[in-house]
């Protein structure tokens, strides 16, 4: 029986060639584009977020009590706090950690001859933030140390062409001290890094850390601890385990250090769901107004089915039939060029090298790797099926109330 | 004559297609206008921001300044230069600035920062820090070590008004400079960065301890018609060219103006997925309504009327569908886009974002530009009637014959 109802459906398709091509390639245009538009502004979004997460804050930052508010020496995360031996406990022990850095951050100003401006000292573990950020990677000149002494620096590229100095030159650090007093200290550039956040690249000054600490006569503790987790999902956990294990630190998590980079994630959550739901239901639209032309210019064809012994039931599953084809192809066809698309960009990124300085401005990448989500198939598909369903829905009502049987008596 | 009539006719007898096709038409066109006045709007808006809080409509610098913008390349001899200037037509004000990044402290802090001597009448006209005053009072050309400063710079030092602070840093003569400063005033742009780091001292006591007695790192122009910034900036330079480089908005702010294309860009590309599902249905409906009436076309052609004819029938009928549709949209986000020029929408909450654009404000007015909106109604109006062409053209193939036998 059912074979009968589908190549009947099929039949009245092919019927009319050019109409169900127009329906098909509608959906599948509009399906391809929303899902390239979907995985490239998700892309980005998240690339802007990743960048912040390795470069600044981590998953989670601990900090010391008020620190956050209001950045002093004094506020910095003290041995009496947590003893080392105890941050590796807890770290290393734990699978859900990837990594984790201690960073000591004194605000100050770097000076040359030439010229000089303000800037955040961050004394780092070169070692260790290779494994945490890959900082190695964004060096573009020199080498990835300060020196066996560890009197150098290494600097932002931009910082540097203001300054006019090159790897090997002499600059200035002035900062306040654990006692309030200004101290200086000389130090020569050993690298250059070029990350393209705009911030790094036009302040940032790394140092080895214990430099820092002698030169701010600190004797121990750190400013800032940044972990980063094998998996985002178990944030919230940590950060809970922690906070109970820490209780005299504040612990935040990275949307709590960056509140407008979760706001840019919900915006584009919204903006692709208006998108989409604008996008659906115009698609509707056009399907609506194709099955209600072909069930009206059928009516007689039904009548007739009607009176020779066809339940409505039957009449109303061919119809969906040929709706479902329709919608179903389209979707199928969508997926299969978003998807490719999205992998090529994915693969390949989506180069706007041409409009960088543009991007740097919001601490974007030039090049945008496209986000696949298998959840874009699967609200595609159920976005099709429900357009499907109401847009069929319309037409059989207005069949059922014309009475086909009558429709056959009328010239 | 006859044929707009048949038209006419038939748009009222084919009343679903038409409502459609001017549904989604106007809709569309109201998307498209109210979008472009929202995307013109924030952007104008941001620019103008940046543009009037502190960096002014054009920027006179030393002609090696802006690529390396060291002592070397100040601004020297600024009295003989303001005279040239200001001798040129559409220049209104001249006003001097220099900027030197210094060590701030006060009590236990010290935080690095920008302090820059101001001529503080003139920079009540070229910028906004006159309107941004939050707490104490703004300077005045006789002030000495008084101090105006951003106000998360003030928190960060912890310093309130009346408060005293001092700074370290280096003198245009590259001597060691150090004063102590009494906070007079304390602002607030919006611009976070810039509230953090900045504060301002009038020029002539900055001269004095500073060294920079007719120096400076660089002068704003205010322009008597900011419009003409780009062609007043042009003049100054020919004028005073070689040593002297004088740059308007547009390139001082480069980087800001290429985002907000870029904006745009996404933006259109946006508007243009939804724009091709739209073109998709009205080109179905056309496809239907055509072939609804094969028949009539068919008998239409045997009894004479040419090929021609039909075409110009059915052309009319897109296009007169099109047009109203149009003007109706039109109308409708020339309306939105007009109350909220008027009354701009304001977004609560949001500040932590706009803030990462750089956007000092909540508030945001849309563009009204006739010229855009007109310019937008024929982009819709071309899109609708081409989406109509093939169905028309396709129907137009069949035989007489062929199409009186169409089923």
């Amino acid at each position: 029986m059912y074979r009968m109802v589908l190549r009947m459906a099929w039949a009245s398709l092919t019927r009319r060639v050019t109409r169900s091509l127009m329906v098909i390639l509608m959906i599948c245009v509009s399906l391809w584009g929303l899902l390239v538009m979907q995985g490239i502004y998700d892309g980005m979004t998240e690339q802007m977020i990743a960048n912040a997460i390795r470069s600044d804050s981590g998953h989670i930052s601990i900090v010391g009590h008020g620190y956050r508010l209001d950045p002093a020496l004094d506020k910095r995360i003290k041995e009496k706090d947590v003893t080392s031996q105890k941050i590796s406990q807890l770290f290393d022990s734990n699978s859900s950690v990837n990594s984790w850095v201690e960073r000591f951050d004194q605000q100050g100003l770097i000076a040359t001859a030439h010229y000089s401006r303000n800037t955040v000292i961050t004394g780092i573990d070169p070692e260790r933030e290779k494994l945490h950020g890959n900082l190695q990677k964004y060096l573009v000149q020199g080498e990835y140390n300060f020196g066996s002494k560890g009197r150098g620096a290494i600097i932002g590229f931009k910082l540097a062409e203001k300054l006019k100095v090159s790897v090997g030159k002499k600059i200035i650090l002035s900062a306040q001290d654990i006692n309030t007093e200004v101290t200086s200290i000389a130090l020569r550039v050993t690298g250059l890094l070029k990350t393209n956040n705009l911030v790094l690249d036009e302040t940032a000054v790394f140092i080895d850390i214990g430099k820092a600490r002698e030169f701010l006569g600190v004797e121990n503790g750190v400013t800032r601890i940044s972990i980063m987790l094998n998996d985002e999902e178990n944030i919230a956990e940590l950060q809970n385990k922690l906070k109970r294990a820490l209780p005299t630190l504040d612990i935040l998590r990275w949307d709590e250090m960056y509140p407008a980079l979760m706001q840019s994630r919900v915006i584009m959550k919204g903006f692709s769901l208006v998108v989409s739901l604008m996008i659906f239901g115009i698609t509707g639209l056009g399907i609506f107004g194709v099955m209600l032309v072909s069930v009206l210019e059928r009516i007689r064809e039904f009548g007739i089915m009607i009176a020779i012994g066809t339940g409505f039931g039957q009449i109303r599953m061919m119809i969906l039939i040929e709706s479902l084809v329709l919608g179903v192809t389209g979707f199928i066809a969508g997926t299969l060029c978003g998807g490719l698309s999205l992998l090529y960009f994915k693969t390949y990124g989506l180069d706007l090298t041409l409009f960088s300085e543009a991007f740097e401005e919001f601490g974007m990448d030039a090049v945008t790797y496209a986000l696949i989500r298998p959840g874009y198939f699967s609200t595609a598909f159920i976005a099709v099926v429900i357009a499907v369903l109401i847009s069929t829905y319309f037409p059989l009502r207005i069949l059922r109330k014309s009475r086909p049987v009558e429709v056959i008596n009328e010239v | 004559m006859m044929l707009i009539h048949i038209a006419l006719r038939n748009i009222f007898a084919y009343k679903k297609r038409s409502v459609i096709t001017l549904l989604l038409g106007a809709v569309s066109t109201a998307l498209l206008v109210f979008s472009t006045a929202w995307m013109d709007g924030s952007h104008q808006q941001m620019i103008k921001n940046a543009v009037e809080i502190y960096s002014g409509y054009i920027q006179v610098t030393g002609a090696e300044f802006r690529e390396s913008p060291s002592y070397e390349h100040l601004l020297f001899d600024v009295e003989k230069l303001q005279k040239e200037v200001e001798s040129i037509t559409g220049v209104e004000l001249f006003s001097t600035r220099f900027e030197a990044f210094v060590l701030f402290s006060a009590g236990e802090k010290a935080v690095g920062g920008m302090l820059t001597g101001i001529e503080p009448e003139k920079e009540v006209s070229i910028s906004r820090l006159h309107e941004s005053l939050k707490e104490g009072a703004y300077l005045s050309c006789s002030d000495t070590n008084k101090l105006y400063i951003g106000n998360e710079l003030a928190s960060r030092l912890k310093v309130t008004i009346g408060d005293e602070l001092a700074f370290i840093g280096s003198g245009a003569d590259y001597s060691f400079a150090a004063d102590k400063l009494i906070v007079k005033g304390i602002f607030q742009t919006g611009l976070f960065e810039f509230d953090a780091s900045s504060a301002f001292l009038s020029k002539s006591y900055f001269d004095l301890i500073m060294a920079s007695d007719n120096l400076a790192t660089h002068a704003v122009v205010l322009p008597v018609d900011s419009v003409q910034s780009e062609q007043i900036a042009k003049d100054i330079e020919n004028k005073i060219g070689g040593e002297f480089q004088s740059a308007s908005w547009q390139q001082t702010m480069a980087p800001l103006v290429k985002s907000m294309k870029l904006d745009s860009a996404f933006g259109y590309i946006t508007l243009a997925i939804i724009f091709i599902a739209i073109f998709f249905v009205v080109m179905i409906y056309t496809l239907l309504a055509v072939y609804a009436r094969l028949r009539e076309i068919g008998i239409m052609r045997a009894i004479g009327t040419t090929p021609k004819q039909i075409l110009i029938i059915l052309l009319l009928e897109s296009s007169i569908l099109g047009i109203i549709s149009v003007c109706i949209g039109g109308l409708i986000g020339a309306v939105f886009a007009y109350y909220f020029n008027i009354h701009p929408m304001v977004f609560s909450g949001m500040e932590e974002q706009f803030k990462q654009y750089g956007l000092a404000v909540s508030a945001i007015p849309t563009a009204f530009e006739p010229v855009t909106i007109v310019r937008d109604m024929l982009v819709m109006l071309f899109l609708i009637v081409s989406s109509t062409l093939y169905p028309i053209i396709k129907v137009n193939r069949y035989q007489p014959i062929e199409a009186i036998h169409h089923v």
